[in-house]
């Protein structure tokens, strides 16, 4: 058997070869490539190889390749897509070398099968990458709450996912405040100021999206040409009929809104928005747990930690701490004489005056049955003597009730811790001592304040 | 740039300059210019021309972050969903080297970037150089940017294909080293190496940018260098970019294709150093 002429092997190898100039133009062609492309040697030699690339290759190639090749000297496994003569679209799969004069080799092989397979492939792949994105995206917005986490924490986080997960330039999240107006609490909002707030946008009931160039908000759109956004989409934040708020994306470019976008937005804004009803709720909860029912003061276990709280910011800062133990004169007369449902209004009334006539940041609770506790930071002798006065002062008025007018009075007890000159007491022996000066106080009479004898 | 700066920006700075994997070399008294690449590439493609400035120049080159050594972690989709993230980009480099009157050549896409940023900042630039550069790429009523919004998306197709075997989940696992993923996506080479994913949203916001309207802006001196045939920036785009640009001088190189830069590097160079003198 003989050897097969080399220039057969150039013709009629098992793919396209091809030559061009540095400039593109096609020096050369073998059999094999004139067959696949359906152009003849004339009409081929001297184009342009790009003028043979569908639109997308082209950009593909001239902007990237071309680089490489320069730089590297050669590219491999390039895919990309000829035009046939007859206008049918060849997909091939392409190995080139520069030589130092600048000639470009290629061998192009035909990747027809292969590109529909992966496309096939590469569809499946991006709808899985865009369901494991939705599924993360909701996880985000809803887990890691606890109780503490305020609306400002909620609202930070959920611009932070949403900015995440659209590409957004900036994100803001907008809560209904209690008097019904939108204000910006979390994220940030680049046309706060610059632009009136567009009513029908901030009360919309769907993820509505609005570009530069849109004619339906013409002002806003012109503020967004001045700031450089090219689309904004609003997300309402609804959960059982209640109006929470609204979340804005701010996009550089024009958005691309297909139905993933908006799924996802929708998506988004419906967990966000259970989210914060839930924590709020937990809030609530946890606020009901440490207040008394009745009154809504501090109840005894938050009355504890207060002053555990206060006891060691009074050592550290060495500012003298006074505590008021309070106890209803006569409370069983009260009782026998209205009912107890009188009683209890009587507390609800004599707990909301407390609260009165205390200072800002002192701190009002409920030990139990008719028994009272002000905790009163920074407060020395005279300063805890003024406040006592006052409170029995405002405690004298009469109190009306279902079947009456009640007049009631406090006896209050006071204990000091004064740094420096006392040692440093446990919580209970500074309420221990307060209730015994208290009891004095009853002893002398009744509605008048006794100071604790150390 | 003086010592002070360059001290300084050794010091407090070192992030933006990190960031964009930032190249300063030759005479560092002289005058500064600034060479920015376009999609596809890295500051490498600079190669040929970016070094006969350095005799009498301060040579400042870089990576587009997402792009060549760049700290790729600092890619934000939000930020580089419009070329002004880039242009900011741009500032910052020369805010940090305290560069002032500076040239600033940009290839392809990064000659619409110099537009934006000397718009952000124009007393800091002595003159714009624009290599084959396109406001638009696409259509519109009355302009001709040479390519549907289709042809764009074959791009991505294009890009798709290309990348196929390299998406975020499988490159770490066909390397070996799940713990180190970014690293194994540039794969080996560095200079023009691509994130797929990045180079995706890249070439999307490049050839879907409209920047036409911020030519008319420009307010400083402006050299335009066009190819023959280039099948991305054709000559009529070309001439869009010098008749929008107030006071623009236009050359036509002597080349084809859409990267003078490499394949007629002594004719960039030789209008450059007649723009710069």
């Amino acid at each position: 058997m003989s050897v097969p002429a080399v220039d057969g092997w150039f013709r009629l190898a098992p793919c396209g070869l091809i030559a061009t100039a540095d400039d593109s133009t096609i020096l050369e062609a073998n059999d094999t490539f004139l067959a696949w492309s359906g152009y003849d040697r004339a009409g081929l030699l001297g184009r342009p190889l790009v003028a043979l690339l569908d639109p997308g290759s082209r950009l593909f190639f001239e902007t990237r390749h071309r680089q490489v090749l320069h730089l590297r000297g050669a590219v491999h496994e390039v895919a990309l897509t000829i035009r046939r003569a007859d206008g049918a679209e060849l997909p091939v799969l392409l190995n080139a070398v520069r030589d130092s004069d600048g000639v470009v080799r290629f061998a192009i092989f035909n990747a027809t099968d292969r590109v529909r397979y992966e496309r096939d492939l590469l569809a499946a792949r991006r709808a899985a990458e865009q369901s494991e994105q939705r599924v993360r995206v909701l996880q985000e917005v809803s887990t890691m709450f606890g109780v503490s986490a305020t609306d400002a924490e909620l609202a930070q986080s959920f611009a932070d996912v949403a900015r995440d997960a659209f590409s957004a330039r900036e994100t803001a999240v907008l809560l209904t405040r209690d008097d019904g107006q939108l204000q910006l609490t979390g994220g940030s909002n680049p046309l706060e100021g610059k632009v009136a707030p567009v009513r029908e946008l901030r009360q919309t009931a769907e993820v509505t999206v609005v570009h530069d160039d849109d004619t339906e908000y013409s002002e806003l759109s012109a503020a967004m040409r001045d700031e450089g956004i090219g689309s904004l989409s609003v997300t309402p934040l609804i959960a059982d009929g209640e109006r929470l708020g609204v979340l804005v994306c701010f996009f550089a470019g024009h958005a691309e809104v297909d139905d993933h976008f908006l799924d996802l937005q929708q998506a988004l804004g419906r967990q966000a928005s259970q989210t914060l009803v839930r924590v709020r709720l937990q809030r609530r909860l946890a606020l009901l747990a440490l207040h008394d029912q009745l009154t809504g003061v501090a109840n005894r276990q938050l009355l504890q930690v207060s002053l555990d709280d206060a006891l060691t910011l009074a050592a550290t800062s060495l500012e003298p701490l006074a505590v008021l133990f309070l106890d209803v004169d006569d409370f069983k007369g009260i009782n026998d004489a209205f009912g107890h449902a009188a009683g209890d209004s009587v507390l609800v009334e004599l707990a909301s005056r407390l609260r009165g006539g205390v200072r800002a940041g002192d701190i009002v609770g409920r030990m139990g049955g008719d028994e009272f506790v002000a905790l009163c930071p920074g407060a020395d002798p005279s300063a805890a003597e003024t406040i006592a006065q006052r409170i029995l002062e405002v405690c004298r008025e009469p109190i009306a009730v279902a079947d009456g007018v009640v007049t009631a009075s406090v006896s209050v007890g006071i204990s000091l811790f004064q740094p420096g000159s006392d040692p440093q007491p446990t919580a209970q022996h500074l309420l221990v001592r307060a209730d015994v000066a208290m009891y004095d106080a009853k002893r002398a009479g009744k509605d008048r304040a006794q100071l604790s004898t150390p | 740039m003086t010592a002070a700066a360059e001290d300084r920006s050794l010091k407090g700075a070192v992030d933006v300059l990190r960031r964009n994997n930032v190249t300063v070399s030759g005479n560092p008294s002289g005058p500064v210019v600034m060479f920015a690449h376009g999609f596809g590439c890295s500051q490498e493609t600079w190669n040929l021309v970016a070094p006969r400035f350095e005799a009498d120049h301060c040579v400042v080159v870089f990576d587009h972050v997402g792009s060549g050594r760049s700290d790729w972690s600092m890619y934000d989709r939000g930020k580089y969903s419009a070329l002004d993230g880039y242009a900011r980009d741009v500032e910052e480099i020369l805010a940090t080297l305290e560069a002032e009157d500076v040239v600033f050549v940009g290839h392809s896409v990064s000659a619409m970037i110099g537009v934006l940023a000397a718009d952000l900042n124009p007393g800091r630039y002595r003159g714009l150089v624009l290599v084959s550069p396109s406001p638009r790429y696409i259509n519109d009523d009355g302009y001709v940017g040479g390519f549907e919004p289709a042809d764009i998306d074959a791009l991505l197709d294009s890009l798709d294909a290309n990348y196929l075997g390299w998406s975020r989940q499988t490159a770490p696992m066909i390397m070996g080293t799940p713990e180190r993923p970014m690293l194994e996506e540039r794969l080996t080479d560095g200079f023009c190496s691509v994130d797929p994913e990045i180079a995706r949203h890249f070439a999307r916001v490049t050839f879907t940018s409209d920047n036409r309207r911020d030519l008319e802006s420009v307010r400083v001196p402006t050299l335009v260098l066009q190819c023959r045939e280039d099948a991305i920036a054709p000559m009529d785009v070309g001439r869009y970019v010098h008749a929008a640009i107030p006071g623009s001088r236009f050359e036509i190189l002597e080349t084809t294709g859409h990267v003078p830069i490499l394949s007629a590097p002594d004719d960039v160079a030789l209008h450059l150093r007649r723009f710069l003198s």
